[in-house]
């Protein structure tokens, strides 16, 4: 369009005075007029409204104007009517544009009018450059899918998801909870009329529920969301309870039987819940989920993956046989290996990061020894399938590997014999490991077990090969021969008299033979070995044992309890030192020379490799040595038909522990060298798996993992207490000085129960199965997975609420450090009749009724030191409400409310404070200053002023109650990232406008509603919602919607292909290469990057095209009001 | 006008959504500030093309703002991470043109944030009175 061609029309707003006020809009509308291209230029004293506009149309029409420019308010608000004003005279609604001179001009530079009133002829001048290059543009319509989406499922969610209902339009409601009601259905009674909330509120839930129109989807949440207005992609995660919902009839038996506890957050944490649990009685649907995490880090840690949460939490609920069956599940070794286990689990407990590590090893132990002194160990044989007695396996070796193993193929159903060479089976537990570490008649019963299942234990047979036993029918091997031989040390005087290593040492000891020992024993070594080497050295008469050690204490492998009873029982450690030779006088031991030694770089174990230090030389006077430097495998008739690796241990395949001749498999020491008895246990399941598979034909390796799965982050109740383990009771020094006798005695029952207590719950559910057993539609299915469930939407309304600020934060008023500070919504739960008290408000430390309780209000509200400056807006009246609620039920309770002000806006809430004084509630203006807790009746002391009268007051309250502020959701900032909404100053959800628009969000078609906005009280809360319905109804039902034109188009002739754009866009609007290359409208959303990206400018954006921009910056620099250069 | 005083005649790109919406706020809160910025109100920070910036400066801009909304809050998800980008390649290139790359400004404001815009535009309106006009052109109210 040529200059002559255009006629611009300016119109210049008074806007009342609040442009009039600063600006000279006269002069900004002649100095309008006399730029080229301006038609006509003119100023209104209000030009939105209806006089206004129809003067706008009229000239638009008398003088043919052909582009309008109303310089007024900012375009965020009157945009749209303007452009309809204009639309609605003929004229494009897109030649149209808008000059902020209220907002940024008269209302910011109120000091100099001149200077504002250049500013604002520069502005109106940049716009009719603009206009210039202004086309005119046609909206697209897109189809709007008739389907709206409700996301949050409280009092604002459900109103709005009703009213879609009804109006006919399919509703997806989904909710984060296994519940809908949100927090009205918490509360006790509501304001003013005190009504109570869930009787109010039940009906509409269940209304919900039963709705035709509405696909209710709890215990959901929003994965990601696509699309634009009238078309949205929704991922919705359902979450999977582990009940099969059609089946569970909400009967509850599981939750009778579940022994773990969490903390009920829908209790506000003055309650506890089961990890199988139903929020109320009154949930819809009024199903019962299950809390399960994940795996805790206890049983991941344990190499062979015993469930020790479920025994702990069984443990705890005194439920000791249940507890020791869910050990035995995986070895018979509860007794065994609960006083000689390394316990990985608890260097993964996550209790050890606060106080101490839960004992689980000895609680193990406690329920095997509980099972002995209330009777015989005792479990019921199994008899052998059929068809699978016709495939027996034999185990070499009777260690705790091939135990474990014939262990779990029996319990199978396989017909398993085990060849122990010893006269004993147990291998290193029964002939290595000292009787005072683990007495014999628990490991022999513990074997024992084994044999009542019905394996076969062959003891004193050694077994040459494994072909005679294929020749005796056996179809399946399991190697596991141990490493029963010691490693020299290869120093002069290795063979003398008196040198012993300490496997063959021990060996002797425990096979009840005499050895020779002299009085000055210097035992080599830092592992387990050393230790139990050394301590039986003392038990057997030595006056001196030395443990010689080449590393320092930190690097010692062997149990840090051992290591400390070997020192109470009087032996020395000298650490960083090493023999090098042993003297020898007559062929016996006299001496030994040792050097010093020091920590270099680690090795290959990570472990600081010892460096001797040059002449550092010295003697120490010995007359037995025990060399305790590790252990080897002795090769032997079987094992030479076996492959051996390069270390002389068999060899074996690392994930189905099978040797280089099919049906044999190995594990144990005579594979790894030398590991520990938990180890041991965890190949011989791994090889139990594998021989079912290999003799069922099925793959070896194919879904035989255990699926465990970490927990991300570990819930912990901030306010555990510190307690340290109980301590071990140990055999007095006396008795240990010549016996064997064992020495760690065990926890009794109150010691372990109370042990039980420390354990966190960490994966909450434990899968220990009871509540399986005990549902009887067969409702539990614990390896049910979370569903992704696709939505197509035309609308989304967002009512994910709020929740109440924690004062544990701060620990305000003494809010987690003294019992009776407890908050509003704590005392809500105390009032309800369905709560933890049933009704009755108990104080927390005795249970008592309180006879004085005070309230402070605004905690965590209108307070700048936390940056949360807003009003909470119900917190005076919920106090007050509450504080009714106390004195009708107990007419002389003293009531006193601690004000900054009170604040019972609207109708009914005066009514509300009036009633609260008339029945005698006091309320002071100030607030307290402190809160002192009077540590024999723990009531508190309030200290605070009454401003109107400056006393100072000093109060003793029995209970004192915290009015907390409403602060947004958590996830807040994920949601709005992920549905691109903008959060305000306080991180709540932001509405378009504030006065105008408050239900709707920046993106179209999303519209907000409820406390997620900020906060409010339930009427709003239900009119928000039934408010956000009517717009989406608005947008949906006319069936399409009008997309605005701004989009950015490509030239593929000036585009030579370098990509830049595609990835950039945010949308994946631009497709396809070459000529092909193309940008979709409908997913566009016209931000401009692409454009403002390309090198070669093949890609504008519509009405905000590089020809429209460019000459608008041009007139900012150069027009400088009144002056044009 | 004040005559031989030189008043900075700075250019400010503003997206709709957050820098635009903030400057409105500063008016809603009737915070005051110079009035030596000219907003030119774009969808999006990211449509702001380098080449509109050096057009700025080579026509006589005695400053450039580039704003918009904070990283994470973009409308468009990822518009001003393009923005913040080709901001850093424009400092570097006020260097090459001779400029003192103090002219050239970003400032990330969300639409609640009136008191940061009101204070970004104080603050570059002092610098540039400071640094004094465009080398380039002599400045359009040079004394």
């Amino acid at each position: 369009m040529t200059e002559s061609d255009l006629r611009i029309g300016v119109f210049v707003c008074h806007c009342g005075l609040n442009i009039a006020g600063t600006v000279d809009v006269e002069s900004v509308a002649k100095y309008a007029g006399k730029l080229p291209g301006v038609a006509h230029a003119d100023h209104l004293l209000f030009a939105c409204s209806d006089d206004g506009q129809a003067n706008i149309k009229q000239k638009i029409k008398d003088l043919n104007l052909n582009r309008v420019i109303v310089a007024s308010c900012t375009p965020r608000t009157h945009e749209p009517v303007f452009r309809a004003c204009v639309e609605e005279a003929g004229l494009n609604r897109y030649l149209y544009d808008q000059v902020n001179l209220r907002e940024h001009v008269s209302w910011v530079h109120m000091d100099d009018h001149d200077l504002a009133t250049m500013k604002a002829e520069a502005l109106v001048g940049m716009a009719v450059e603009r206009a210039k290059y202004l086309e005119p543009l046609e909206r697209k319509a897109v189809d709007v899918i008739q389907k709206a989406a409700v996301i949050g499922a409280g009092v604002a969610g459900i109103s709005a998801a009703l009213d879609l209902a009804n109006a006919g339009f399919e509703t997806t409601l989904i909710e984060s909870r296994p519940t809908i009601g949100g927090q009205m259905a918490l509360l006790d009674k509501v304001f003013p009329q005190n009504d109570c909330a869930i009787c109010i509120l039940g009906p509409i839930m269940s209304k919900v529920g039963q709705h035709p129109k509405i696909n209710l989807m709890t215990y959901s949440e929003l994965d990601e969301v696509e699309g634009y207005v009238g078309n949205f992609h929704l991922k919705v995660r359902q979450k999977s309870r582990f009940i099969d919902t059609d089946k569970c009839n909400g009967c509850g038996d599981c939750a009778t039987v579940c022994p773990v506890s969490v903390t009920n957050d829908y209790e506000f944490g003055i309650a506890e819940r089961r990890a199988a649990y139903r929020p109320f009685p009154q949930a819809v649907p009024n199903k019962y989920t299950i809390d399960k995490r994940g795996t805790s880090p206890c049983r991941i840690a344990c190499p062979a993956h015993v469930n020790v949460q479920a025994f702990v939490a069984l443990l705890k609920e005194e439920k000791f046989d249940e507890a020791l069956e869910i050990y035995r599940k995986n070895s018979p070794f509860a007794g065994s290996l609960g006083r000689v286990c390394t316990n990985p689990c608890q260097l993964d407990c996550e209790r050890g990061k606060y106080d101490q590590a839960v004992s689980i090893k000895n609680l193990h132990r406690f329920l095997a020894d509980y099972e002995r002194e209330h009777g015989e160990v005792k479990v019921e044989p199994i008899t052998p399938d059929k068809k699978m007695a016709k495939k027996p396996v034999a185990i070499i070796g009777g260690g705790p590997s091939g135990l474990a193993c014939a262990y779990d193929l029996a319990r199978e159903g396989y017909s398993v014999t085990v060849f122990e060479a010893r006269k004993e089976a147990g291998g290193l537990l029964r002939w290595g490991i000292p009787e005072y570490r683990l007495p014999r008649d628990v490991l022999r019963d513990e074997v024992g077990i084994l044999k009542q299942m019905g394996v076969t234990i062959k003891t004193g047979t050694k077994v040459g090969s494994i072909s005679e036993l294929k020749e005796q029918g056996f179809k399946a091997f399991y190697v596991a021969t141990g490493a029963p031989g010691s490693r020299l040390m290869n120093i002069k005087g290795e063979n003398a008299k008196g040198v012993y290593h300490a496997l063959t040492f021990l060996d002797t000891v425990n096979s009840g033979k005499t050895v020779t020992i002299g009085s000055k024993v210097a035992v080599i070594g830092g592992g387990n070995a050393a230790i139990d080497a050394a301590r039986t050295a003392k038990r057997l008469g030595a006056k001196k044992v030395t443990i010689v050690y080449r590393r320092s204490r930190e690097e010692m492998p062997a149990i840090p309890s051992e290591v400390d009873e070997a020192e109470n029982e009087g032996i020395n450690i000298e650490f960083l030192a090493t023999p090098v030779e042993i003297d020898v006088k007559e062929n016996h031991v006299s001496s030994m020379k040792c050097v010093r030694m020091r920590l270099g770089t680690p090795d290959d174990s990570g472990r600081r490799r010892p460096v001797p230090i040059p002449d550092s030389e010295y003697k120490i006077s010995v007359d037995t040595v025990i060399m305790a430097v590790g252990q080897q495998v002795t090769s032997d008739a079987l094992l030479s038909k076996l492959e051996p690796s390069q270390w002389g241990t068999l060899e074996v395949d690392s994930v189905t522990l099978e040797t280089n001749v099919k049906g044999v498999f190995g594990g144990g020491d005579v594979v790894s060298g030398g590991a520990t008895a938990i180890e041991a246990v965890a190949t011989g399941k791994e090889a139990a798996k594998s021989i079912d598979r290999f003799l069922r034909g099925v793959d070896l390796v194919e879904g035989r993992e255990e699926i465990l799965t970490p927990i991300e982050d570990i819930e912990v109740d901030d306010l555990i207490k510190m307690r340290y383990a109980p301590a071990m009771p140990t055999l007095s020094m006396s008795k240990r000085k010549t016996t064997f006798g064992e020495v760690e005695l065990g926890f009794n029952e109150a010691s372990a129960i109370a042990e039980a207590e420390r354990c966190l719950s960490c994966g909450v559910c434990c899968e220990c199965e009871k509540c399986v057993e005990a549902c009887k539609l067969d409702a539990i299915d614990h390896s049910l997975k979370d569903k992704i469930v696709e939505l197509d939407v035309g609308t989304i309304i967002v009512a994910t609420g709020f929740k109440t600020y924690d004062p544990l934060e701060t620990r305000e008023f003494g809010y987690g450090t003294f019992e009776n500070v407890i908050t509003n919504a704590q005392l809500e739960r105390l009032t309800n009749a369905a709560g933890p008290t049933q009704g009755k408000p108990k104080r927390p430390s005795d249970h008592e009724i309180p006879k004085r309780v005070a309230f402070v209000q605004c905690v965590g509200s209108r307070d700048r030191r936390i940056g949360q400056d807003y009003c909470c807006y119900i917190g005076c009246a919920n106090s007050l409400k509450q504080a009714i609620q106390l004195k009708e039920k107990f007419h002389d309770i003293e009531v006193t409310i601690y004000t900054m002000d009170v604040r019972t806006h609207g109708l009914g809430y005066e009514g509300l404070y009036r009633r609260a004084r008339s029945m005698g509630v006091l309320i002071v203006k100030g607030r307290p200053s402190e809160i002192e807790e009077v540590p024999s009746t723990k009531s508190l002391i309030v200290y605070a002023e009454d401003l109107y009268t400056g006393e100072r007051l000093e109060t003793t309250s029995d209970l004192v109650v915290l009015a907390t502020a409403l602060v947004p959701n958590d996830d807040t900032p994920e949601l709005a990232r992920k549905m691109k909404l903008s959060t305000g100053e306080y991180g709540f959800l932001m509405e378009a406008h504030p006065k105008l628009r408050p239900v709707d969000s920046f993106q179209d078609g999303i519209f907000l509603a409820g406390a997620t906005l900020g906060p409010m009280d339930i009427p709003k809360a239900v009119a928000y919602g039934k408010g956000a319905a009517a717009g989406a109804q608005a947008l949906m039902a006319p069936g399409v919607f009008y997309v605005e034109p701004i989009y950015a188009e490509i030239n593929t002739d000036l585009c030579f292909d370098c990509d830049l754009c595609s990835d950039m866009c945010p949308y994946g609007a631009i497709t396809g290469k070459g000529e092909e290359r193309k940008i979709m409208f409908e997913l566009c959303q016209g931000c401009g990057t692409c454009a403002g990206a390309c090198p070669h400018n093949a890609i504008d954006m519509r009405h905000y095209r590089r020809q429209q921009i460019m000459p608008q910056i041009m007139a900012a620099i150069k027009m400088q009001g009144g002056v044009v250069l | 006008m004040k005559e031989g005083k030189f008043e900075p005649n700075i250019v400010a790109f503003t997206c709709n959504w957050c820098s635009y919406g903030s400057a409105d706020l500063a008016g809603i809160s009737r915070i005051q500030y110079p009035p030596n910025a000219k907003v030119i109100r774009l969808m999006c920070s990211g449509r702001i093309d380098p080449v509109m910036v050096i057009e700025s400066f080579k026509n006589g801009a005695d400053g450039v703002m580039v704003t918009g909304c904070h990283i994470g809050d973009c409308h468009y998800s990822t518009g001003n991470h393009r923005t913040e980008v080709r901001f850093e390649a424009l400092q570097k290139a006020m260097k090459v043109m001779g400029l003192n790359p103090e002219r050239l400004k970003l400032l990330w404001a969300s639409a609640s944030e009136g008191q940061q815009w009101a204070e970004g535009i104080i603050e570059m309106t002092e610098k540039i009175r400071e640094i004094g006009p465009n080398p380039i052109t002599g400045g359009v109210m040079a004394k």
